[in-house]
C-alpha cells in the first residue's frame, strides 16, 4: 500500500515538474505543436508531389461540423462515433487524371480535424521532452539516460507520424490509410494491406513510447520550484 | 470548453436541425461513371429521374419533401466511408468493394447495410480481363511467368487475376504484381511500360477501342460470376423501406430502358459519363458482357462468399456473416408491385456461351448506326464495300467463336477455312481452330483481303 502511494506520489511529481516545466515555455510548446503539425502536412503533401513529379490539380473543402452533426445523430454507439468522426474529412487537396471518363483521383493529402489535433499535442508532448532533455543536459545527468530519453521519444513520434498518414494513392487505397505511406515507401501494396488492422496498435505504441519518454526523462529532473 | 461539451454542443445542434426538417427525406446515393455494370443503378436512374418517378407520394410519404443528391466516385472504397459517415444512404458498387462495404459495417457495434439488390451479371466473369500492350507478342496467361502484370489491388480485377494465375499453376513468385490504377494501368499500357495490366469493366475494351492494348485472357475463363449491386444503411431501410423498393423499381426501369434501345442509351450514357458509346455497346447491347438483371440469385451469393475467402486470405478482412447482410425482402415487394414474376426472373441465367451462339455480327456505322450480318463473310465484304465508298465505321463487333463472348472485330483473330470466317478472342484458340479445319489465323485487315483473295 506505501509503495503504491510512493509510485502515485513519483508519478505526480514527474507530471507536476514537466506541466510547470512546460508551462514556463508555453511560446516554445505551442510553437512546437503547431510548427511540427505544419511540417508534417507539408511533408505529408510533398511525398506525392515528388514520387509521382504531379502538382495538385484539384481542392475539395467539406462542411465538417455538419459532417460530424450528422454522425453523431445518426450513429448509436459513441465507440463507433467516434472512429468515424477521426477519420472525418475538412479539406482535400490531390492530383486528378482526365484522360478518362470524368476524372479519377490519383493521390490525395486529407485533412482530417481530429488528426490535425493530435499531430498538434503531439507535437507539443515532444517540445516538453526537448525541455526536459535540455534541462537534464543542464542538469549533468548521464548522457546515456539522455540518449534514451531521445531515442525512445523519437522511435515514439515516428510510429505516431507513419501511423497519422492520410494519404491516398489510387494504386494502393482509394480512402486515405496510413499504409499509403508504407506502399510509398516500397513495400508491397499486398503486404501494406494486409499490415492495415495493426495501424491503431501502432499509433498507441507511438504514444506510449513518448509519455515513457517524458515519465522516464522527467525523472532525472531536480523539482524545478526548488532549483 | 471540452470536448465533452463540444460534442453535446453539436448533438443538440444536429438533433435540432433534425427536427426542423422532419418533412424532408435526404436520399444520397454514392455511383460510380467509370464502372459501366453500376449504371443502372446509377447514372442512368440519375439522369433520367427514375427515382423521383417511384418515389412514394402517398401515406406518411404524403407531404414529404424529397432531397436526393447523387456523389460519383472512381471506385467502391470511398463509398462506403461515406455511407458509414452517413452523407451517403446507398451506394453502388461490384462484388469485392461491396463485401468490403457489409464486413466494416458489421465490424461495428451499432451500424450495418443490406444488400438489397444486382444491377447486373456477366455468368462467366467477363467485364475483368487482362490486356497487353497491342503490339506485344505475348497472346497467352502462360506467357506472363517472369512479367511485370499491374492491376487495382483489392478490384475484382484483382480476383481474377490472382484466381486466373492460380488455374494456370504460375505461382506469385514467378511474376512481379504491380499495383496500378485503372487510368495509370492503361496509359503504361498505351506505352508499353508494363507487360500486362488486368481490370475490371470497361477498361479493357477501352484500351482495345483506343488501340493501345489486346485482351490475351478474360475473365470468362474464372468461371465465376461478375456482378454489381446495391447497398443501403439499415437504419435508412427501417426508416424508409418504400424509398428503398422506389430504388429498385428504378433500377429494373433503368435496365429495361437500355434494352428498348441500346444504341441510343450508349449514346445518352457516353455524354453523361465520358466513356466512349462503342466501348459502352459492347456492354449494353444485345449478345453485350452485361445481363441487366436485378435479382439476387442463389450462385451470386456463393460466388462473394467466395470472393470474401480471397478477402480473408489477403488482406485481413473482417468476417462477413451473409445471412444477415443479403436480403431479397424489398426486391419482391418492388417486383410484385410492378406486376412482375420475380421468382421467374431469379431462376432465368444468361450463359452468353449459348445465348449469343446465333446472334449477327455488327458493323457501327457512323451515319447509318448498327448494320447486323448474318456471317462473318458477309460482314468482311461489307466493310470491304464501305471503305471503298470512304464511308466512317465506328467499330465492329463479332462474336468469340470459342466463348460467344462479344469482341471488336478489330482486336479479333480471324480463321478462314473451308466453313467460312470464324472470330477468335485468343490466338491460341484460333491456332487450335485452324489446324483442325485446315484453316489460316489472321487478323481483321488480312481478312478483308482474305475475302476478296
Amino acid at each position: 500500500m506505501e509503495k503504491n502511494h510512493a509510485l502515485a506520489g513519483d508519478y505526480m511529481r514527474r507530471f507536476r515538474i514537466s506541466l510547470r516545466l512546460a508551462r514556463r515555455n508555453k511560446a516554445l510548446c505551442l510553437g512546437a505543436g503547431a510548427g511540427l503539425t505544419l511540417l508534417y502536412y507539408i511533408v505529408l503533401l510533398s511525398a506525392p508531389m515528388i514520387k509521382f513529379q504531379q502538382w495538385p490539380n484539384y481542392v475539395t473543402t467539406y462542411d465538417w461540423l455538419e459532417n460530424v452533426g450528422r454522425i453523431i445523430a445518426s450513429t448509436p454507439s459513441w465507440s463507433d462515433r467516434l472512429v468515424i468522426i477521426n477519420d472525418e474529412w475538412l479539406f482535400e487537396i490531390g492530383y486528378m487524371n482526365y484522360d478518362f471518363g470524368i476524372g479519377i483521383s490519383q493521390w490525395s493529402l486529407f485533412v482530417a480535424p481530429i488528426k490535425v489535433l493530435e499531430i498538434m499535442i503531439f507535437g507539443a508532448l515532444l517540445g516538453v521532452l526537448f525541455l526536459i532533455v535540455r534541462s537534464i543536459g543542464e542538469a549533468s545527468c548521464s548522457k546515456r539516460n539522455l540518449w534514451a530519453a531521445k531515442a525512445t521519444g523519437g522511435v515514439g513520434a515516428g510510429l505516431v507520424a507513419l501511423t497519422s498518414i492520410s494519404l491516398s494513392w489510387v494504386v494502393c487505397c482509394a480512402t486515405p490509410s496510413w499504409v499509403v505511406g508504407l506502399a510509398m515507401m516500397g513495400l508491397g501494396v499486398s503486404t501494406s494491406l494486409w499490415l492495415e488492422p495493426i495501424g491503431w496498435w501502432l499509433h498507441m505504441a507511438g504514444l506510449g513510447l513518448l509519455l515513457s519518454a517524458l515519465y522516464v526523462a522527467a525523472g532525472y529532473l531536480p523539482d524545478i520550484d526548488k532549483t | 470548453m471540452t470536448i465533452t461539451k463540444l460534442f453535446t454542443a453539436i448533438f443538440m445542434a444536429a438533433a435540432l436541425t433534425n427536427t426542423a426538417s422532419a418533412e424532408t427525406i435526404r436520399i444520397a446515393i454514392g455511383h460510380q461513371s467509370m464502372c459501366t455494370d453500376t449504371y443502372t443503378a446509377g447514372i442512368v436512374v440519375k439522369e433520367l429521374g427514375l427515382l423521383e418517378k417511384h418515389l412514394p407520394r402517398s401515406g406518411k410519404y404524403t407531404d414529404a419533401d424529397y432531397e436526393i443528391s447523387w456523389s460519383d466516385y472512381s471506385s467502391g472504397g470511398p463509398i462506403t466511408n461515406q455511407m458509414m459517415a452517413n452523407k451517403l444512404n446507398f451506394g453502388v458498387m461490384g462484388d469485392y468493394p461491396l463485401i468490403v462495404n457489409g464486413a466494416k459495417f458489421q465490424e461495428t457495434k451499432s451500424l450495418r447495410t443490406k444488400y438489397i439488390a444486382g444491377t447486373g451479371y456477366n455468368l462467366k466473369g467477363s467485364g475483368n480481363a487482362i490486356v497487353v500492350p497491342v503490339d506485344s507478342d505475348i497472346y497467352t496467361i502462360d506467357q506472363l511467368a517472369g512479367k511485370q502484370v499491374s492491376v487495382p489491388v483489392g478490384s475484382a480485377a484483382w480476383g481474377m487475376l490472382l484466381k486466373a494465375m492460380q488455374d494456370e499453376g504460375i505461382p506469385a513468385k514467378d511474376y512481379a504484381l504491380k499495383n496500378q490504377s485503372p487510368a495509370v494501368g492503361a496509359a503504361n499500357i498505351a506505352s508499353s511500360r508494363i507487360d500486362a495490366h488486368a481490370d475490371f469493366c470497361p477498361w479493357s475494351e477501352l484500351m482495345e477501342f483506343r488501340g493501345t492494348g489486346r485482351k490475351i485472357y478474360d475473365g470468362r475463363e474464372t468461371g465465376i460470376p461478375y456482378l454489381h449491386g446495391v447497398v443501403v444503411r439499415e437504419d435508412f431501410l427501417d426508416q424508409y423501406p418504400e424509398v428503398a423498393i422506389a430504388f429498385i423499381k428504378a433500377v429494373h426501369e433503368a435496365g429495361q430502358w437500355i434494352k428498348a434501345d441500346p444504341v441510343k442509351a450508349v449514346a445518352m450514357m457516353e455524354n453523361w459519363t465520358g466513356v466512349e458509346k462503342e466501348v459502352l455497346y459492347i456492354y449494353f447491347s444485345e449478345g453485350g458482357h452485361l445481363t441487366l438483371d436485378p435479382t439476387i440469385k442463389p450462385k451470386w451469393v456463393e460466388a462473394l462468399k467466395a470472393d470474401h475467402g480471397v478477402l480473408t486470405k489477403e488482406m485481413n478482412m473482417p468476417p462477413l456473416d451473409f445471412e444477415e447482410w443479403v436480403t431479397e425482402d424489398y426486391l419482391k415487394k418492388a417486383y410484385s408491385d410492378l406486376g412482375i414474376d420475380y421468382d421467374a426472373e431469379k431462376n432465368t441465367i444468361v450463359d452468353p456461351g449459348v445465348a449469343n451462339a446465333q446472334l449477327p455480327v455488327e458493323i457501327w456505322h457512323s451515319r447509318n448506326g448498327i448494320i447486323s450480318y448474318a456471317s462473318i463473310d458477309d460482314f468482311l465484304r461489307a466493310i470491304k464495300e464501305f471503305r471503298e465508298t470512304g464511308a466512317k465505321l465506328n467499330a465492329t463487333y463479332v462474336y468469340d467463336e470459342a466463348t460467344g463472348l462479344k469482341l471488336f472485330g478489330k482486336t479479333a483473330f480471324f480463321v478462314k477455312s473451308s466453313d467460312g470466317f470464324k472470330a477468335f478472342l485468343r490466338k491460341p484458340d484460333a491456332d487450335t481452330y485452324a489446324m483442325k479445319n485446315k484453316g489460316m489465323v489472321m487478323q481483321l485487315e488480312q481478312a478483308i483481303e482474305g475475302y476478296s483473295s
